[in-house]
């Protein structure tokens, strides 16, 4: 998809129709997508871990307080915080066998998300998570959706 | 460090990378019964946050087996394949020409394997140079888009991780030739303990 802008990790961005946006890669990273489909303004948060450290309010490396910072910004480019939805995409479990602490950090990913979006009231309208694939995203600010490939299968659209 | 001393270091730690890459093909060319001769084309110390394009970008299909070190010297450790390349290997293992994407897991666990043995040899030149043993946990493969595959490296040392000792090397045999990269991710107290022992090397 050309002319995509890519937001990568610890990254988020915030535009409207018609840009697109794109996550290149996303293994255990969690991308969150948000979007107000009147106003077609959205952005994406390109997340590495689930919660930061205490006092770190603002820094996109992090789910919890990534998602908070995509929605404020969301919020003040005009959207009206109860129209909004939310996709999640990515989360995988890339190294099913290693031994090392972090090896389900895209399940904690995905959970976080979840409970940040809920805490924030914006719902969740589809997933594409976990699993031990790789994904990348592509998202249109046209009309919200979000083409998914990966190294093996077919695009899809959720 | 200034330039020339970045250089020098460098020049000393090509030369264990050259050991590294000499006694992993010595180990490949057994396991894969053919004859390698081994060239480091490169060996570079940069952020982390430069790998994926490094290594060709990352929505590039690649076999990558990780692991890291126990003890107190903690390292992450990452050998990749770029597509071609762990295709040939395969071919050669398999008798027949495959795709990356079209694997069996038979075929993903051989070359994870030839993944492991590299990294295995890198490690020990590396443990050569700064005179300690390095004692890797059990590894991890996978053979996916670069971006996911370096997910984990980032996730589990992106906080205390800043620079990545990245060797590249071209294994030529006489029908067939691949190309790996053996990325050392170290923790400060290991990049430092490498750079000290490179630095008693030069006085």
């Amino acid at each position: 998809m050309k002319g995509a802008k890519l937001v990568g990790i610890a990254e988020f961005a915030v535009t409207r129709a018609p840009e697109q946006l794109c996550c290149i890669g996303l293994g255990s990273c969690v991308a969150v997508f948000i979007y107000d489909p009147e106003a077609r303004i959205g952005g994406v948060l390109h997340a590495l871990l689930p919660r930061a450290p205490d006092g770190q309010k603002s820094d996109a490396r992090y789910t919890d307080s990534g998602i908070r910072m995509l929605h404020s910004e969301i919020m003040s480019k005009g959207a009206n915080g109860r129209k909004l939805w939310a996709k999640l995409v990515g989360g995988a479990r890339m190294f099913p066998d290693l031994d090392v602490k972090l090896r389900d950090i895209g399940g904690e990913n995905v959970r976080q998300a979840r409970k940040t979006l809920r805490e924030l009231g914006v719902r969740i309208v589809a997933e594409e998570v976990e699993g031990d694939k790789g994904r990348s995203a592509y998202y249109s600010l046209e009309d919200g959706k979000v083409t998914l490939k990966t190294a093996f299968s077919e695009a899809k659209e959720i | 460090m200034d330039d020339s001393n970045t250089e020098t270091i460098l020049g000393i730690i090509r030369e264990f990378a050259n050991v590294g890459a000499g006694n992993a093909a010595t180990a490949l060319a057994s396991l894969l019964d053919m004859e390698l001769v081994n060239e480091v084309t490169s060996c570079e110390i940069m952020p982390l946050s430069r790998i994926g394009e490094w290594l060709g970008g990352n929505d590039k299909v690649v076999a990558g087996t990780y692991t890291q070190l126990c003890g107190d010297l903690r390292s992450g450790v990452l050998v990749v394949f770029p597509r071609e390349s762990a295709a040939t290997i395969v071919e050669h293992l398999a008798g027949e020409g495959t795709d990356l994407v079209d694997l069996s897991p038979i075929q993903v666990s051989a070359l994870c394997e030839v993944g492991n043995i590299c990294l295995c040899w890198y490690l020990v030149a590396v443990s050569r140079m700064i005179d300690t043993d390095l004692i890797p946990a059990p590894p991890g493969a996978a053979v996916d888009l670069l971006g996911a595959v370096l997910d984990i490296p980032l996730a589990a040392l992106g906080g205390s991780v800043d620079a990545v000792i990245a060797v590249h090397t071209v294994f030529k045999g006489v029908e067939r030739s691949f190309e790996g990269y053996f990325l050392l991710l170290p923790e400060d107290l290991m990049l430092k303990t490498i750079l000290d022992k490179v630095g008693d090397t030069l006085k």
